[in-house]
Formats: C-alpha cells, sequence, structure tokens
C-alpha cells in the first residue's frame, strides 16, 4: 500500500518540475532571444509485488521529469531598425565574454556601444573577438552584414563571431540570456553556411502562449490525478485500520 | 478458524496490489510513449468440499485470490505534434532501439537530443540506433526520421526509465514521424474508474472480514451459554 502513495508522489514531484518550467517560459514570453525548455517525463524502475501474488507481477515506481534542454526553434522576428540590433536567423549564438571571464553564447543580438566604444550586449557582456567602434561614428552609420561583418562609416571594424555546439542540450543555461559551452555539449564550431544575421531586427522569444497554456492545464490536471491516487490509497489504509473495530 | 477471513483478506491484499499499479497509471499520465497496465487476478487452490458425516461432494471452493500478472497493453496510442525536429514518434507497431550499457533495449519515447558526438541519445545519453542497428549522427542538428530504426518485439516488457526488453523479431511495420511524441497510453478516465471499483473491493472485503469476526464473536459468546 505505502508503495502506491510514493508511486503517486513521484508523479507529482515530475508534473510540478514541468510547471516550474512552464512558468519559467511563460515568464520569458517577451525575452529576446529565449528559448523554452523541453521536460520530458519517464517511468520509474519495475519491482516484484510483495505477498499475494505470482512471480513475475511488478509494479511501477511512478515517474520522474527529464531535463531535455532547449528547443531552440526559431523565434520571430521583431524588426527595430536600430542598427545595433541584430537577429541570427538559423541554428547559432555570439560568442560573448561575460564579466566573469567566461566565454559565453547568446542569441540576444541587442547590442550598444560601452565606454571604450566597444560592441556589448544589453547585460554588458563584451562581443568577442572585440569589436571597437571609431570615435565619431554614429549608431546609423554602422552596418552589420549577413555574414556579420561590421561596417562603420564603411569601414571594416571586425566581424561578429556565429557558433553553434553539436549537443544544444548540452548547454548550460546561465541566466542573462547566455548559455555555456560544457563538455555534454562539446566545444563551439562555426555555424552553418545557411545560418545568417539581420540587422535592424530582434528575435522574439520562442515560447509558444498556447502550447505553454495547455501544458499548464495538462500538468494540473496529472498533478491532481496522482494526488487522488494518494487519497485513494490514505481511504484504503484507514478501511484496513477499520477491519478491527 | 474460519477459513472466509484469509480468503477475504488475500482479496484485500489483491486490491493493494492493483491500487499501486493504478497509481503507478496516473503518475505516469504524461510520459511519453508510457504504456498502461492491467492487473489481472486469478482464483487459486480450489478446494473440494465434502460433507464431512457421508462424504458426499458439496462442491468446489476457492481458498484464496491472487494477483496472476500485470499485462501491460502495448497497442500504439495517438502520436501530438511538437514542431521539436529532435522529437519522434512512431506510427503504428514498434519500437526505438538504444543502444545502453546493459546491451539494447527498446523504447516508444522517442524525445530525444544530440550528445557531443552529434549522435541521437534519448535523454539517458543512450544512442539511438538506425535500421541496421548503428548508432545515429545528425546533420546540421537534424535527423532524417526515415533513418531511425523500428524494431518488433515479441514479450516485450517494461523495464523502468521509458525502456523495454523483449526479443527482436525483425522490422516493425510502424513508421517513424519527427516533430511529434506519441502520447501516454494511461486512461486517466478509466483509472479514476478503476481505482474507485478497487477501493469499493477493498471495503467489501474488510466488511466481509468483520461479519465473520461478528459470526466468531457470537460463537464464542453466545454458544453454551445457558438462559438469556
Amino acid at each position: 500500500m505505502l508503495s502506491g502513495l510514493n508511486t503517486a508522489a513521484a508523479g507529482m514531484a515530475a508534473q510540478q518540475q514541468r510547471m516550474d518550467a512552464v512558468a519559467n517560459d511563460l515568464a520569458n514570453a517577451n525575452t529576446t532571444g529565449y528559448k523554452h525548455q523541453r521536460v520530458g517525463f519517464r517511468d520509474l524502475v519495475y519491482e516484484q509485488t510483495g505477498r499475494s501474488s505470482a512471480q513475475g507481477v511488478r509494479t511501477g515506481s511512478g515517474a520522474a521529469a527529464v531535463d531535455a534542454g532547449r528547443a531552440f526553434g526559431q523565434g520571430s522576428l521583431q524588426r527595430t531598425d536600430r542598427p545595433l540590433d541584430v537577429a541570427i536567423q538559423g541554428e547559432g549564438f555570439l560568442r560573448v565574454r561575460l564579466a566573469d571571464g567566461r566565454d559565453a553564447l547568446t542569441r540576444d543580438g541587442g547590442l550598444h556601444i560601452d565606454g571604450n566604444r566597444r560592441l556589448v550586449t544589453a547585460t554588458g557582456a563584451l562581443v568577442q573577438p572585440a569589436i571597437t567602434i571609431p570615435e565619431g561614428v554614429a549608431e546609423d552609420q554602422i552596418s552589420i552584414g549577413a555574414d556579420g561583418t561590421v561596417l562603420a562609416n564603411r569601414q571594416r571594424v571586425g566581424k561578429l563571431d556565429v557558433l553553434t555546439v553539436r549537443s544544444t542540450q548540452g548547454l548550460l543555461s546561465i541566466g542573462d540570456n547566455a548559455f555555456v559551452a560544457t563538455a555534454a555539449s562539446g566545444a563551439p564550431v562555426a555555424a552553418p553556411q545557411a545560418t545568417v544575421l539581420s540587422q535592424g531586427a530582434l528575435e522574439a522569444s520562442n515560447t509558444d502562449m498556447a502550447s505553454a497554456m495547455v501544458e499548464m492545464i495538462e500538468s494540473q490536471r496529472a498533478f491532481q490525478l496522482a494526488s487522488k491516487a494518494i487519497t485513494t490509497a490514505d481511504e484504503m489504509m484507514g478501511i484496513a485500520n477499520q477491519v478491527k473495530r | 478458524m474460519d477459513r472466509g477471513l484469509y480468503i477475504a483478506a488475500s482479496g484485500m491484499l489483491a486490491e493493494q496490489i492493483r491500487q499501486d499499479q493504478i497509481a503507478n497509471d496516473l503518475a505516469n499520465a504524461s510520459t511519453p510513449g508510457y504504456k498502461g497496465d492491467r492487473t489481472a487476478q486469478r482464483s487459486f487452490g480450489d478446494l473440494l468440499l465434502a460433507n464431512s458425516t457421508n462424504g458426499a461432494a458439496v462442491g468446489r471452493q476457492s481458498t484464496a485470490v491472487q494477483v496472476d500478472s500485470i499485462e501491460t497493453d502495448f497497442s500504439p496510442k495517438p502520436a501530438r505534434e511538437t514542431g521539436e525536429p529532435l522529437d519522434f514518434a512512431i506510427n503504428g507497431e514498434g519500437f526505438f532501439a538504444v543502444q545502453t550499457a546493459q546491451g539494447v533495449r527498446y523504447t516508444r519515447n522517442g524525445q530525444f537530443s544530440l550528445d557531443p558526438q552529434g549522435r541521437l541519445v534519448t535523454a539517458q545519453g543512450d544512442p539511438v540506433l538506425d535500421t541496421a542497428g548503428r548508432a545515429i549522427t545528425a546533420t546540421d542538428g537534424k535527423v532524417d526520421a526515415r533513418r531511425v530504426g523500428v524494431v518488433a518485439l515479441t514479450d516485450p516488457r517494461k523495464e523502468g526509465d521509458s525502456l523495454v526488453t523483449g526479443t527482436p523479431a525483425g522490422a516493425a511495420a510502424g513508421t517513424v514521424r519527427a516533430g511529434a511524441l506519441e502520447a501516454s497510453g494511461a486512461d486517466a478516465a478509466r483509472s479514476m474508474v478503476d481505482m474507485i471499483a478497487s477501493m469499493r473491493a477493498f471495503e467489501a472485503g474488510q466488511k466481509v472480514i468483520q461479519a465473520i469476526d461478528e459470526t466468531l464473536g457470537q460463537a464464542v459468546s453466545k454458544v453454551g451459554s445457558v438462559g438469556s
């Protein structure tokens, strides 16, 4: 009897984890370059049941949530007409250096010029390789080509690196729209040729409101179903307690 | 002691196992490619009752009930669209083959991703095998659904972690579709009904025990007492 309680509780915990992921997706519905989370489930081990059953009768012990990484589907492009906004179309990331010295990957292309005239992201991470905009060049004199070449007043000042990794699932999400490559993701490599940058646009979050809401409802109902299994198990223990009045 | 006590108790124990099985189905209501179970009970140890004075046969009586098997319904369930390039669903019969540390296992949970070598792997990191039994390497983050192998199994048996063991019996008729996941085979409505029915059967067992207990109590206290 107690095993059924734990089985259902495992199912509830798994649903709760998915609910957390959906909540995060919804909270980031307007975050530039945000990629929604993929949460999966798996069933747990099957064990021989105790007394009063034949050999080979096994019951499962619930479910667990599985992190399947992020869904790197393309977000829609939003035209901003700001010269320093770049959206990545296709697979790939911009390479940036964080304040703590780590190299990171991001799809948030809302760039700015910092006090040292270098290109930085909205969170202050330096674009790699560093691109310095010469003094006196206004923002609207900067042009960023489809391949990442940055021209300031028609002079080439650098090229944005567009990289990707073999296993995007293995990327470590560190917040601030940035991901760090790990052993599980493999080292960053050049993005495929098909990936192009488009100036004057930003990539919207790829959270799909409708499917996030559906997932939320499904999660809540599945949570409720599992909780009913706990209530029933509890009632049955009550009944067993009442065998001797 | 009255054998009815033990028969009723065995029924209650069997209902507990059924309840555990239902709890597992409900816990897996969202697990892609999960297959629902059914608990089958049977009576065991029939006794031939005979009249103790003249030996005439009275009839058979079962001495207990036992959970005989938990059957898994491996029938295909409808797939739902996810749009993820690395989600796969099998239309029709068959299983994906997966190379685990324990040997080749099978699954219908097609929520895959890529490992650092660019191979298609399950959520546990085990490579998914193609039609020729080799790991599949993705090109530009995508895998052609036709490359993913679909294997027919005889005697499939659930093992946990969405994996199934069994004897492979060649390629299966099912076809693989990318961008979709097979829904869980747990049927919420039926599980709820089964759960209620099982709980009431459990309760009935309790009532039988109480009734027999009362009868025995009468036998103990009333038989032999003289007068009112």
